[in-house]
């Protein structure tokens, strides 16, 4: 380790979608790294300690070193000269650069899609269709005294989400921490949380929508029948002691994850879960927010609402915004082998992906925007190097709660940002296409207007 | 006026001008230069079809041929006349169809019928999720008209669904009739998870028993005349409807519970 360190202090981390920004990073300035993590979870140091700046070329085309006029060339080609082009990925980049690729998906009459569609698409579909009690995790943290976490497993996933956000950390209104609060875990197997948990539910696998169906119909006074139990794997007492407890609760919260959103029932489940909370307000104040796991996926939900109106799995094909999980979103046209080329940013859908969607991926010419080589970025036609944001990049992310917030970046990387790439790959795309690009429409409009 | 796909498309291809409506009174040239999407290029209808024929005055049938696998959007808004499809088509046939009759000998994608007012869609093979169903965003579904899937369909089927009648032949997925506001639908197989959930009032019928959420509760075995008359009506369609459900019982099961609990689920019981 050289003398030439500095420290960061309030610095974020992006690696978890908590995005704590009570870092406290020191850097090794000469050997580019950062050597302390203060306060940073044994995710979070993992993270900041693996990061390097290595010697990978800028950008590659059929992986061969390329410089990054021609690769930014011939990624506008591959994107302009496609039928359906799309663009995936996003949720571990900032929300500048996010901003850019909707304006590329929008230019090249494209797909754009986030890795949302893959965790918490159907929590999306589910606000559309039963809209949202939520919070700030900061309000959670001050008032909430009935914390429940369904089919999450924040002790591994999201390890401050406990202590930082929800059940430890003393509130305004919750004095004593934990000892104020009443914590309650719903989950098909017992994992390294249940232990926080003051009630633990062991729910049948595949039944969390009859357990909120019936939880739905205890909270409106309807009477259950004992079967139920069989069911759900849940006794009808302790669901009616639960709600109870629910009821009269002074602030309520329910946090719920993939293992909500993801097993059978998707979008219902979580549907389910957001009328619950919804119908909770009879009684009580009662909210219900997902745990998101990427650093800037509630990012990407955001910037691509604010540009499309839609959060996720959109086709730009007739020039104007259409929403369908399902059609447009990125691992059903792969697997369908519909569409003609892939623009991944930050993600690595070849390695996670359908046997099906793989083998379209293999076919179909892919660009790759990621700070390391993977399993995409290696049967990619163009390969960018990009610098990772938070550690390197400053820009916006938000926390899973929407709360938006500046990265404080620990030193310089070499290699561009995602948004620098992007940027250029739209302007390369407005050229082929003969178009004005957004920032000069605009002045030709406000023009028009002054004469 | 006879179609037939004489390209497969690379990418697939939003077609809603394939319908009577649009092709009315067109010689084939004109029909030919008809807008159509080829992902994200705007073609002629004449670049993937070979057309010939006009569309009769009197029926309006329009016939189209090939593997429509990756056409969408065929029937679109469709008012009238008949649309008879030999082999499979794509996802969204016959929305917000008004009338009219579509055909098709195979199977079809996702969103049959979804949002359709009027009119009937009989597909001889399976289909996919969300048949006759409300699109994401929307609360009702098919509005009126039938849809008659001889095979099966997988999830969602008749979401929102506000009157009219869906019938499948085989089995459905999860969430038969979820949302449902009014209408009927008829599986003569299975249903799948979950049937009714949030349904406010309308009638499923099913031919197999399945276990209803905890908000559904059982009423009584009885033998409704209006199933009677839908099976006549089905196999007047041409399903094959054993005598056994037509003079058969069937339990009543009502919800859901968590909104006017005036829908019913009814499952033969022999
Ligand atoms: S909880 Fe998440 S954001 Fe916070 S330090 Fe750990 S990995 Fe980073």
């Amino acid at each position: 380790m050289s003398n030439n360190t500095s420290v960061v202090k309030n610095a974020v981390c992006t690696f978890c979608g908590c995005v704590c920004d009570d870092m406290e990073l020191t850097v090794d300035l000469d050997e580019k790294r950062i050597t302390k993590a203060k306060n940073a979870c044994v995710l979070g140091r993992a993270w900041f300690y693996e990061h390097k700046i290595e010697n990978y070329p800028v950008a590659l085309i059929d992986g061969k070193e390329a410089s990054l006029e021609e690769a930014v060339d011939e990624a506008a080609r591959i994107l302009v000269n496609a039928k359906f082009p799309a663009i995936y990925g996003l949720s571990d980049t900032t929300c500048e650069a996010q901003k850019e690729a909707v304006a590329i998906a929008d230019y090249i009459n494209g797909n754009i899609d986030t890795t949302t569609s893959v965790c918490h698409g159907p929590t999306g579909m589910a606000f559309q269709g039963v809209g949202e009690s939520t919070a700030s995790l900061g309000e959670i943290k001050n008032r909430a005294d009935f914390v429940m976490y369904w089919g999450g497993n924040p002790a591994e996933a999201h390890p401050r989400h406990f202590q930082r956000y929800a059940v430890s950390p003393k509130g305004l209104h919750i004095p004593n921490g934990k000892e104020d609060r009443t914590i309650v875990m719903v989950d098909v197997r017992t994992t390294q949380s249940a232990s926080v948990a003051d009630i633990f539910l062991k729910v049948k696998p595949g039944r969390d929508f009859e357990l909120l169906w019936a939880l739905r119909a205890l909270v409106k006074g309807a009477a259950l029948d004992s079967s139920v139990e069989e069911t759900t794997g849940i006794p009808l007492d302790t669901m009616k002691d639960l709600v109870e407890r629910m009821k009269s609760c002074q602030f309520g919260v329910i946090f719920f994850g993939m293992g909500l959103t993801m097993t059978r029932g998707r979008h219902f489940n979580a549907g389910a879960l957001l009328a619950l909370a919804t119908d909770l307000n009879d009684y009580t104040h009662f909210v219900a927010l997902p745990t998101r796991g990427h650093g800037n996926v509630t990012g990407a939900d955001n910037v691509v609402s604010w540009q499309t109106g839609y959060p996720f799995g959109i086709s730009f094909n007739r020039g104007y915004p259409r929403f369908n999980p399902g059609e447009f979103t990125t691992a059903d046209v792969l697997a369908r082998g519909e569409i003609d080329a892939l623009c991944v940013i930050a993600s690595d859908p070849g390695s996670n992906f359908s046997k099906k969607a793989i083998e379209h991926l293999r076919a179909i010419p892919v660009i790759t925007l990621d700070p390391k080589p993977t399993v995409t970025s290696q049967l990619a036609r163009v390969a960018f190097t990009t610098a990772t944001y938070g550690i390197n990049v400053r820009g916006t992310v938000y926390r899973m709660d929407n709360v938006p917030l500046t990265t404080r970046p620990a030193f310089e990387s070499p290699f561009p940002s995602d948004q620098d790439v992007l940027s250029a790959i739209k302007e390369r795309v407005c050229e082929l296409r003969g178009l004005k690009h957004a920032s000069n429409r605009m002045t030709r409009q406000t023009a028009k207007v002054a004469v | 006026m006879k179609l037939r796909l004489h390209t497969t498309p690379e990418v697939p291809l939003e077609a809603e001008v394939i319908s009577p409506d649009a092709l009315q009174g067109l010689s084939e040239s004109e029909a030919a230069l008809l807008p159509i999407y080829h992902g994200n290029r705007k073609v002629g209808l004449g670049e993937f079809f070979e057309i010939s024929g006009r569309v009769d005055e009197s029926e309006g049938v329009v016939e189209v041929e090939g593997d429509l696998s990756r056409v969408k959007l065929i029937g679109h808004s469709m008012s009238a006349g008949r649309l008879v499809i030999h082999g499979s088509v794509g996802a969204h046939l016959g929305a917000s169809m008004k009338g009219g009759e579509i055909h098709v000998s195979g199977d079809a994608a996702d969103w049959v019928g979804r949002e359709m007012s009027g009119g009937r869609i009989v597909i001889q093979g399976n289909a996919g999720h969300m048949v006759g169903s409300a699109v994401r965003g929307s609360s009702a579904g098919v509005q009126g008209g039938e849809i008659i899937i001889h095979g099966n369909a997988l999830n969602e089927v008749g979401n929102g669904m506000r009157r009219g009648l869906i019938a499948v032949g085989g089995n459905t997925h999860d969430f038969t009739g979820v949302n449902m506001l009014a209408g009927t639908i008829v599986v003569l197989g299975r249903l799948g998870m979950r049937p009714g959930a949030g349904m406010v009032r309308g009638s499923i019928v099913a031919m197999e028993r399945t276990e209803c959420l905890p908000t559904f509760t059982y009423n009584s075995t009885i033998q409704p005349d209006f199933i009677r008359f839908y099976l006549f009506h089905l196999r007047k369609l041409g399903m094959s409807i054993k005598d056994e459900f037509i003079n058969g019982q069937y339990e009543r099961w009502s919800g859901d519970s968590l909104e006017l609990n005036k829908g019913e689920i009814l499952m033969y019981a022999g």
